[in-house]
């Protein structure tokens, strides 16, 4: 092979690898998933898995939270859709969401999904027309969930029990 | 020196050493850029490596070369540095007075090897002394000071000596895989190392003619 081939080919390999660690470095991925998922998702290769995702709507519908997270999670392994997330961080809303008092540890992996969600959107603006939700903006969920883990006088307040789960 | 050892060996070995150097196991794995000082001594590693013959910057950047070329130099060089600030990041300890002093210890080695000037195989013997070392230290010593005990009369001298230094030896505990990683990235960059261009020498005679004043 001659040698300006040579050169050229490695550079174009180098740089791609070097732009393969730096985005290593940025991203901090945590499973094989994720780096699949994400080097897919920089080509536009990467599709969130259909059946697992109409699993989830469903589970998510009917109620069973947990299970509608395992099902999403399941369409989404590499974390790279900002829909999936939308619906994972709720799913930890309704199911942390109490009468009397939210459970902080739903609301607070909730919080970091919504995060996710918007720091995937194009602009982190994410809308989803969905008629089974009462938010419909990731920027209402990530401020309810906020609300929910805030401490203030208003959690005194009886009134509380009235209010209804969005 | 080949194309190919310059477009394809060098720099997927360097890059290969920033990743894996980087690399830091725990119940998260996360990838650890280098410090400010770490980018330092890697610089100095790399006056010493010049000074010493071991590399030739000429042999990889000159205006006689292709752009193309010069640019496959240009990228040896940057991942060189990368790799260089790494792996001396990863022989680092994380906190308290063994960071300090192993910083020390490894500025001042540095330091002395490049007003030293020694030759390039006496550089590579050096620096694999230099990178073994602050590996026993690090993923031997202070891991076995860190590490969980057996028995209760070692979890107590632990605790003692833990006390007695307030706390400013004792490190957090390594996984397993760790001292792994960091073996096989000091070996990957010595490799590297050792197949850098190096300085060509000012005359063919070998260094026997030389000491019988051939």
């Amino acid at each position: 092979m001659r040698e300006p081939v040579i050169r050229g080919v490695g550079l174009v390999a180098s740089l791609a690898y070097a732009a393969a660690v730096a985005w290593l470095y940025a991203t901090q991925p945590q499973t094989v998933a994720q780096v699949t998922g994400g080097f897919a998702a920089i080509v536009g290769a990467y599709q969130v898995d259909a059946v697992a995702l109409a699993d989830g709507l469903r589970f998510f519908r009917g109620g069973q939270f947990a299970e509608a997270r395992a099902a999403l999670a399941r369409a989404d392994p590499a974390e790279r859709d900002p829909h999936v997330q939308f619906y994972i961080a709720y799913a930890y809303y309704r199911e942390g969401w109490g009468r009397l008092y939210n459970d902080d540890a739903l609301f607070g992996k909730g919080l970091a999904a919504v995060d996710k969600a918007i720091a995937l959107a194009p602009g982190g603006r994410l809308v989803v027309d969905d008629p089974d939700l009462q938010m419909h903006s990731a920027d209402e969920l990530r401020a309810e969930l906020q609300r929910g883990m805030t401490r203030d006088a208003s959690d005194f307040n009886p009134l509380r029990v009235f209010r209804a789960r969005k | 020196m080949s194309a190919a050892r310059e477009a394809f060996v060098l720099p997927i070995i360097f890059l290969t050493v920033t990743l894996l150097a980087g690399v830091e196991l725990g119940a998260r794995v996360s990838l650890v850029p280098p410090s400010l000082f770490s980018l330092v001594l890697g610089t100095m590693l790399l006056a010493a490596l010049v000074r010493a013959g071991a590399l030739a910057p000429a042999r990889l950047l000159h205006g006689s070369r292709p752009i193309l070329a010069n640019a496959n130099g240009m990228i040896v060089l940057g991942t060189l540095l990368a790799a260089a600030a790494q792996v001396l990041g990863m022989l680092t300890p994380r906190s308290g007075l063994p960071l300090f002093f192993v910083d020390v210890f490894l500025f001042v080695l540095l330091l002395n090897t490049m007003v030293a000037q020694p030759d390039r195989v006496r550089l590579l013997r050096s620096l694999a002394v230099i990178f073994g070392s602050a590996l026993v230290l690090k993923f031997v010593v202070l891991a076995a000071l860190a590490g969980p005990s057996g028995n209760r009369t070692a979890r107590v001298l632990a605790a003692l000596f833990d006390a007695a230094t307030f706390g400013t030896i004792t490190q957090e505990p390594h996984p397993a895989g760790a001292g792994y990683l960091a073996f096989f990235a000091i070996g990957l960059f010595l490799a590297g190392l050792a197949a850098l261009p190096a300085a060509r020498p000012a005359s063919n005679r070998t260094d026997l003619q030389i000491n019988f004043g051939r």
